[in-house]
């Protein structure tokens, strides 16, 4: 038995990943099939510079700044083609969920959508992931203050959308 | 000692130091609106959190498993476990899917959002200023230069105009800002004052008809409104006049 290469290694821990960055996909992008298609776009780009990784830094940090690069390029890139998303429409039969909490669900990802990119960003790396204000930071290549700014910024508008909880 | 809402923030997620940390509980347990502060910036957190938790148990897509290198659909093994997966992806649809006006109805007094709804970056179609939240970009441009007969290709979509009591004019309007939204703009200055912003009925009410107008937004016209909307005339020759008020006309 030969132990398992770095590569093999690298893509096992990605492989673990795999339903944390789908479901940061999911805030960021407000959207299943745009989210699917970053996280392979990102699982990709990561593959192919996976020797720039280094095996003592964090692997999730590393991955949700890929992520959030390609993201804001396929944003401008939709930008620029005047292409601009609108949520899908006509409603479909209702899941099992309880009523209550499946209410709460989706008002909860309403607001979120109404977030500007930049805000939805520091709000689902800090509240919807755990990464610490610093990591956060690193991962958006902004000063603290600013990760700061944007995340009160954007609890705030959540805050007036949901309003209290009950 | 007061504390700024960034610090309550910072203490609610653990990220204050040892010595601020002691400051901010000190303050917490003799001032009760400091506690509620933090109170409500955990439960928020929580809130969030649990809204996105159900991804974690969605089985992943084959295309996405097998890239990485893992067993594909490995969860989805017999009958049972397959009629699970196609619940949760119906589930997962009709929460997608959902029109965002009716959950936001739903579940929120949403109502009017005056002064409350802070929308920025590059493209935000609204600044919160010293004056109140001022429709900016392509908002900004409709409600000066759109006329409601012109039927927008996306973009903001202007409804009806008319004066207001004292003389100002006004106008409704539809945005998309990620989930779509209506309001009501008046001039003030140079400028258009957002009064009122609600989630909108979507598209497929039709744009402009009276009904795809949030209450909210129909409650603050008849509130505003001095006389009758302005007809399409009038309404390009106050768009050519630059929407100055005229006290001249206003009874």
């Amino acid at each position: 038995m030969s132990t398992p290469s770095p590569q093999d290694e690298f893509r096992s821990q990605l492989g673990e990943l795999l339903p944390r960055l789908r479901r940061f996909a999911r805030v960021i992008t407000r959207n299943v099939q745009d989210a699917d298609d970053l996280v392979q776009t990102a699982v990709e780009k990561a593959l192919a510079r996976a020797a720039q990784w280094r095996p003592d830094s964090r692997l999730d940090s590393w991955m949700f700044g890929i992520m959030k690069n390609a993201w804001i390029d396929e944003v401008r890139a939709r930008r620029r083609r005047e292409r601009i998303h609108a949520p899908e429409e006509a409603g479909a039969a209702v899941g099992d969920a309880s009523a209550e909490s499946r209410d709460i669900v989706l008002s909860i990802q309403a607001a979120m959508e109404t977030l500007p990119e930049e805000q939805r960003l520091a709000v689902a790396l800090v509240l919807v992931e755990g990464q610490s204000y610093r990591d956060a930071a690193g991962i958006l290549g902004i000063p603290v203050g600013t990760l700061m700014s944007r995340l009160a910024r954007g609890r705030a508008t959540l805050q007036a959308l949901l309003g209290e909880v009950q | 000692m007061k504390f700024s809402d960034e610090v309550l923030m910072a203490y609610a997620d653990g990220e204050l130091d040892p010595v601020q940390r002691a400051e901010v509980e000190s303050a917490m347990a003799s001032d009760p609106d400091v506690r509620r502060a933090i109170d409500r910036h955990r439960a928020l957190a929580l809130r969030v959190k649990a809204a996105y938790q159900g991804v974690l148990e969605e089985p992943l897509p084959a295309k996405l498993a097998s890239l990485a290198g893992k067993p594909v659909a490995a969860p989805v093994i017999g009958l049972r476990a397959e009629r699970e997966a196609r619940r949760a992806q119906k589930a997962e649809t009709a929460l997608w899917r959902m029109p965002q006006w009716a959950a936001m109805a739903a579940s929120l007094a949403l109502g009017v959002m005056v002064g409350l709804f802070v929308l920025r970056g590059p493209s935000a179609p609204f600044e919160e200023t010293a004056a109140g939240l001022m429709a900016r970009g392509e908002l900004d441009q409709a409600l000066t230069r759109q006329l409601a007969a012109n039927v927008g290709t996306g973009g903001p979509q202007v409804g009806i105009s008319f004066r207001d009591h004292g003389g100002q004019y006004c106008r409704t309007f539809h945005v998309q800002q990620g989930t779509p939204l209506a309001g009501l703009a008046c001039r003030s200055g140079e400028e258009w004052r957002v009064h009122v912003l609600a989630a909108a009925p979507s598209r497929a009410g039709g744009m402009r008809t009276a009904a795809a107008m949030p209450m909210a937004v129909l409650q603050a016209v008849d509130a505003a409104i001095e006389g009758e909307p302005l007809d399409a005339a009038a309404e390009t020759a106050a768009r050519d006049a630059g929407w100055q008020a005229r006290q001249d006309m206003a009874e």
